[in-house]
């Protein structure tokens, strides 16, 4: 008997002394790694209930890899490959057919993911958080209780990797479109960039027919209204893509107000999304260096120091004030025509950390005839506060997803007794005869400029047709949760909102309206008065 | 009987040599070891997560129109990071009606460690692994057998490449010139060493890996020359518990130049999780 003690630690040594004896070598050491979903009964429940949106998520993986990979294998190519030809490929074939199985990125962006390892997992981890929430959501045999338990275990589960997890800590959007890299895909790739702030979009804005559904099929029903209104996004891109980076308060506010944490962690994943693409994209972050600048952005968007703001309230205020209309819309509750953005296309607008109000435009501008007749000074380049010096901070506004669910009457009810009140001004009169009529409401509800307006509208009209005009706009008791600007913490339990259906939704039948004084101060449109800032 | 049992010996190392080392991973993308090639990537399972081999299938031609099964179920975990550990019982029946030998047995338990050493940056990924076949069963070997392993995988914008270098420690075997060997002779016989490559190329809409591979071993029995094997196959996530695989090859040299097929699915799940108590 011999024994065979031949390849032993000798091979493994050399191999690696071989390609370890540098500090770059040290510094591309990686040990990262992989970890299981939380096995539960709820698994893959999503994938079984909502079939074609679970498949187009899987299709979202394919976009973002693809997208990752051309930045950086291809940095000399011209912007039509992804604006065009990538592009038209996702939108015509990878969306229209998309994978039945969640994709494997790293098959397909394997040299970005040979970059940064770390920062793929990251996103990799977060993608199964989303995932793991969709299925508890999506679960009919769980009650809202189990469905609260089994969240904070998915939140818990996630934060047991601190190495990949985002922070659960609201970050100041600085940290995304402030640094010496941001803007260059989206001035860059507007297109490419609109698509990937839509994908944004529906992740976060799946959550809230699942969220504000009654019953089963109101919840199947508002996430195919849902999915389609992603898809009339694309229509007439970038037009109606998102302006800016989709919000979880703002477009999923039921569920942002349920679950802060993970809302917290969605913005965070997404806003890293876009600091990845700005780093590959700008030719000023060396091709040595874009690692590096890449993990340090992961170590930020970890840590619970830095850019954070003051607090919950803050990001949710930040939120509204970067406008729902610049983002989409609402992801439940909308109207056929998709809203009117009131940025520019990719406007950086900057914020006081501190309470998430709108401080003015580091880039691009407000638009419409409503924003420029604020009138700012023209500021200068770079200059946030000089456009904004003698501006009043704008209060909060009320962003059109936390208004759903309110009682709206319909417009027939209101016919019915809108005589009443006796409008002191023919002005009054139109204004409350228009927002009788479910459509225009729910149109002004949906755009935080035409809010504005109807609320300081408001401030010439009496205490009775003030009334009339809040008990139209946010129904009877017409209270304010967290998504009107209360800056209160968020509502612990999301209101029992009527979904979204493929059809346009109708505004639920009249409630009775309650004789309240109003109590919401008028809020003033954060994008008004500020002017045009060069990039 | 000591020439018998070094016989039996060969038919339990069989499935060793053929899966090189134990080896399960959750889908399609991490190639595993025998899953449908014998050279596998260099990343463990992933942590907190368990593969479960059913029946992966092996089939021989070998000379003389004899063929031979080898089935072998097997649980994988992946318990700690990077590190997967792998249990497993060979299941081997032979077929041979030019002697009217059929057999079928437990060959022997087989149980394997693969760690991952470091993710794949500019730097390739490299593993290291080490196994064991435990005698037990009817067709099991007699005396245990060890094996270590060295992996790299490197990616490269259209396929990536795996390399494979592994040892077999244990009693060497010898077979009296002329023996008729039981199982077939030395198509399945346990290698001193095993080195090769293979490269794949993945469709990852169609979350499919093809594969291609060549290898060289050494036959643990004295006097055997140098055998060089090919083969190619696939991987493909059915769904998102099922992977399949599939796979052929060929024995290019040596006294037996028969053909191989594999066939297998792999279902995974997590393993059970609660927060840590404050």
């Amino acid at each position: 008997m011999r024994r065979i003690f031949r390849l032993p630690n000798q091979l493994v040594a050399a191999l690696l002394v071989a390609v370890l004896p540098t500090r770059t070598a040290t510094a591309q050491w990686s040990q990262v790694y992989e970890q299981f979903y939380l096995q539960a009964p709820h698994n893959w429940t999503f994938r079984t209930e909502y079939t074609h949106a679970d498949r187009l998520f899987n299709a979202f993986d394919y976009g973002h890899a693809i997208l990752y990979e051309t930045l950086w294998r291809k940095p000399e190519a011209p912007a039509s490959l992804l604006e065009e030809k990538e592009y038209a490929f996702l939108v015509n074939r990878v969306l229209v057919r998309p994978p039945r199985n969640p994709l494997e990125e790293a098959a397909i962006e394997p040299m970005y993911a040979r970059l940064a390892p770390e920062a793929k997992m990251m996103f990799d981890w977060a993608h199964v958080l989303h995932r793991q929430l969709y299925d508890i959501l999506a679960d009919e045999r769980l009650d809202q209780a189990t469905k609260d338990r089994e969240v904070q275990r998915v939140i818990a589960y996630y934060k047991s990797r601190p190495d990949l997890a985002f922070s659960s800590k609201p970050k100041s959007m600085a940290l995304m479109q402030e640094q010496p890299y941001s803007l260059a895909f989206r001035t860059k790739y507007p297109k490419f960039n609109g698509l990937i702030w839509a994908y944004h979009w529906l992740q976060v804005g799946l959550y809230e027919p699942l969220m504000v559904g009654r019953t089963r099929e109101e919840r199947q029903a508002g996430v195919r209204a849902t999915v389609s209104r992603f898809f009339q996004m694309l229509d007439d891109a970038p037009r109606q893509l998102p302006h800016q980076m989709p919000m979880t308060p703002a477009v999923a506010p039921a569920f942002a107000a349920r679950y802060p944490e993970a809302a917290i962690v969605f913005d965070n994943l997404h806003s890293m999304h876009d600091v990845v693409s700005d780093i590959l994209a700008n030719p000023s972050v060396p091709r040595d260096r874009k690692r590096a600048e890449i993990l340090r952005a992961a170590r930020l968007f970890k840590d619970d120091t830095s850019y954070v703001m003051g607090s919950t309230e803050a990001w949710v205020r930040m939120s509204q004030h970067m406008g729902i209309e610049n983002m989409g819309g609402p992801a439940v509750g909308f109207i056929p025509v998709m809203p009117t953005p009131s940025v520019t296309y990719g406007a950086v607008m900057t914020h006081d950390d501190r309470t998430g109000e709108m401080t003015g435009f580091k880039y691009g501008s407000a638009t419409g005839g409503d924003h420029a007749a604020h009138g700012a000074a023209a500021p200068k380049p770079g200059s946030a506060t000089a456009a904004h010096a003698g501006h009043t901070a704008p209060a909060p506004a009320p962003a059109a997803g936390g208004h759903e669910g309110h009682a709206m009457p319909a417009a027939g009810a209101h016919d019915g007794h809108a005589s009443p009140a006796t409008p002191a001004s023919a002005a009054s009169a139109l204004h409350l005869r228009m927002l009788g009529d479910s459509v225009i409401r729910a149109r002004v509800m949906a755009d935080t400029a035409m809010h504005r307006m109807a609320m300081e509208a408001m401030q010439a009209m009496t205490p009775a047709e003030r009334e009339q005009m809040m008990q139209r706009m946010h129904g009877a008791g017409h209270e304010h949760g967290v998504m009107h600007g209360s800056g209160g913490a968020p509502a612990p339990t999301p209101r029992a909102t009527a979904p979204a259906t493929a059809r346009p939704r109708r505004a639920p039948k009249a409630a009775t309206p309650k004789t309240t004084t109003p109590k919401a101060a008028p809020a003033r449109d954060p994008h008004a008065g500020h002017g045009t800032h060069g990039p | 009987m000591p020439h018998q049992s070094r016989r039996l010996a060969l038919v339990a190392a069989a499935l060793l040599s053929a899966r090189a080392s134990l080896g399960a991973q959750t889908d399609y993308f991490n190639t595993d070891a025998g899953r449908p090639l014998t050279i596998e990537d260099a990343y463990a399972l992933e942590r907190r997560s368990i593969e479960i081999q059913g029946a992966p299938l092996r089939l021989e031609r070998i000379r003389g129109g004899q063929y031979r099964w080898g089935i072998e179920p097997e649980l994988s975990v992946g318990l700690f990071p990077r590190t997967q550990i792998e249990i497993g019982v060979p299941l081997v029946f032979v077929d041979d009606p030019s002697r009217g030998d059929r057999r079928a047995g437990a060959a022997g338990v087989d149980m394997s460690v693969l760690y991952n050493l470091n993710r794949e940056t500019s730097l390739p990924a490299f593993a290291v692994g080490v196994g064991a076949l435990l005698p037990a069963g009817s067709l099991g070997p007699r005396d245990p057998y060890g094996n270590a392993k060295v992996v790299m995988t490197r990616t490269f914008p259209a396929f990536r490449v795996h390399a494979n270098a592994q040892a077999t420690f244990g009693p060497r075997l010898s077979l009296p010139a002329g023996s008729p060997d039981p199982v077939g002779g030395n198509t399945l016989e346990l290698s001193r060493w095993l080195a090769g490559v293979a490269v794949d190329r993945t469709l990852p809409l169609r979350s499919m890996l093809l594969a291609a591979e060549v290898f060289a071993r050494a036959p643990l029995v004295r006097g055997q020359p140098l055998e060089w094997n090919a083969g190619v196959g696939t991987r493909w996530q059915a769904n998102v518990r099922w992977a399949m695989d599939a796979g052929i090859g060929r024995h290019l040299t040596g006294d037996d130049r028969g053909w191989y097929l594999t066939l297998g699915g792999a279902y995974a799940m997590g393993w059970p999780w609660r927060p840590a108590r404050r």
